[in-house]
């Protein structure tokens, strides 16, 4: 096969598989050691108490999460050595180091968003005003957790498809990681079209439901998910350094 | 049981986390008295409740602090204990109101603008709430202007800034220099994941812990 023919069977396929990504509740799994995780502690350093309430609040997190996913490509761009730039269509998105050098081997570009609706951040500060801060921190711990997974499903969904073509994807970028700045979410709702699941941005760039996830990635030959290069990137405060 | 030994037992539902008698936690205290029943027991037994406040809850919560501190209990149980804490506190409310007991302090607290994380943020909150202040939280992406509107209404209070994105250092920063600008006098204390004592001494804010047990501390030795 050509590479001609390969770009056109990848374009159909988008064609097809743009859109809305279908994410069942019941399917999603968080365990419940990146829950303990989330508050400093080992599977070791838990009791049964802890346990049963963590997987109580598992099962009423599912059935408020109401998951949204969607991606759309982008087959035109334009990548900007030097200034880390990369136009998408007509948007400039003023990256950083880390996410062009990630990205720029790539032959398509995809975005995407994710939210877990706002159900259980709402349940979560309920329970907090009733008094139940630990209650509300576990459901708190469990929306983020949820939050990943979905993306982390969308990214899984493009690989696979990718993998029949002898395509990789990259990393996936987020506006926010790697001193790429969250002010350029604006640019990737724009370009997203009807695919932003209902979230809205605040006018600090903030996605609402608070739940939600959105970013890049790239797909093309040869691109495979990689270690995060922290020692070529110039945030020196970034909290995950080194990690 | 005297009063000394409610207190103590009131102590000691505090730091375990026994908040009431149907409360199934800690499994060791199951179908006891807790931190509510104690409560209303000992002010029904005509015990003075500034020393209910200061002989039984905070220093439970003391001990609860110092045991998180040297990673001896988890968040789950220093929130546990908060819980119990804040049972006991419903008790005392009506005393507070006529001003017979006093908190330490008010602190108000936020996640500044351009950000959204607040898991931290509430932790620092609850945790400080347990230790005898009032917190009056201003939830995410707050400006400065918000956080002088409640200076405005609260100018005895100490104010805590949280950040969690790189982005939004920036904006802490702007944040204190506003506060600073037109309130000198008042506290301000930082933290969040990347924030540093020495970013802290930069952006010319008075406090920074990277734990809530340390904003405690850095509050209680405002008022000590
Ligand atoms: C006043 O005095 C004080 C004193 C002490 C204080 C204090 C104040 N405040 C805190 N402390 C201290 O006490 C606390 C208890 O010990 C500590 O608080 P912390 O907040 O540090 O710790 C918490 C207890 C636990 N830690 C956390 O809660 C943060 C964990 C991580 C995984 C994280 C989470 C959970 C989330 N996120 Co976000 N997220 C990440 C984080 C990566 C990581 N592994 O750390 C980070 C922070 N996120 C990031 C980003 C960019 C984003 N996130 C986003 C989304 C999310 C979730 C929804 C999935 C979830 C939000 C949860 C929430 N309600 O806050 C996005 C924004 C969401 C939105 N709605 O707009 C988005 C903008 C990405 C996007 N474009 O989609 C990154 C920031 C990068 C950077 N260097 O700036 C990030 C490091 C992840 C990464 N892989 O790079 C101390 O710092």
């Amino acid at each position: 096969m050509t590479d001609k023919t390969v770009n056109s069977d990848v374009n159909q396929w988008f064609a097809h598989n743009q859109g809305l990504v279908d994410i069942l509740p019941e399917k999603v799994v968080v365990e419940p050691y990146r829950i303990l995780k989330g508050m400093g502690m080992q599977p070791a350093d838990a009791d049964d108490y802890l346990l049963d309430l963590i997987s109580n609040e598992m099962e009423a997190c599912k059935k408020k999460l109401m998951p949204e996913a969607a991606f759309n490509v982008h087959f035109s761009h334009q990548f900007s050595p030097g200034k880390y730039h990369i136009k998408l269509d007509e948007i400039t998105f003023k990256t950083s180091k880390i996410v062009y050098s990630f990205l720029k081997k790539s032959t398509y570009l995809v975005l995407f968003s994710c939210t877990c609706g706002p159900a259980i951040e709402n349940y979560s500060r309920e329970l907090m005003k009733e008094g139940n801060s630990l209650e509300g921190l576990i459901v708190d711990l469990i929306g983020s957790e949820m939050a990943e997974w979905i993306t982390e499903e969308v990214h899984l969904f493009i690989e696979k498809a990718m993998e029949q073509f002898g395509w990789g994807v990259s990393n996936r970028y987020s506006p926010g990681y790697c001193n790429w700045p969250v002010s350029e979410q604006h640019k990737l709702f724009a370009l997203l079209g009807e695919n932003n699941c209902g979230i809205k941005l605040t006018p600090t760039s903030l996605m609402l439901p608070i739940k939600s996830v959105s970013g890049m990635l790239g797909i093309g030959p040869g691109l495979k998910r990689l270690a995060y290069k922290c020692n070529i990137c110039d945030d020196k405060n970034c909290i995950m350094r080194g990690k | 049981m005297n009063s000394e030994e409610l207190l103590a037992k009131l102590s000691e539902c505090v730091e375990f986390g026994k908040v009431n008698k149907n409360a199934p936690f800690p499994p060791a205290m199951k179908g006891m008295d807790g931190a509510d029943e104690l409560t209303a027991q000992a002010l029904e037994m005509g015990v003075d409740p500034v020393d209910i406040l200061n002989n039984a809850l905070i220093g439970a919560m003391d001990k609860v602090g110092e045991k998180f501190s040297q990673k001896k209990i988890f968040v789950p149980q220093m929130l546990i204990s908060a819980k119990a804490m804040n049972a006991a506190m419903e008790h005392l409310k009506p005393y507070f109101q006529s001003g017979q007991v006093k908190r330490k302090g008010k602190f108000i607290i936020g996640t500044v603008a351009g950000d959204l994380h607040d898991i931290g943020k509430n932790l620092v909150a609850m945790i400080v709430e347990g230790a005898g202040w009032e917190v009056i939280d201003l939830g995410v992406d707050v400006n400065a202007a918000k956080f002088m509107q409640a200076i405005d209404t609260n100018p005895e209070a100490v104010v805590g800034l949280s950040a969690l994105l790189t982005t939004t250092m920036a904006s802490m920063k702007n944040i204190v220099a506003e506060i600073k600008g037109k309130y000198p006098e008042v506290k301000l204390i930082v933290g969040g994941a990347p924030v540093t004592e020495a970013f802290k001494t930069e952006i010319g804010a008075d406090g920074y812990s990277d734990d809530p047990q340390g904003a405690v501390s850095y509050l209680n030795a405002l008022v000590a």
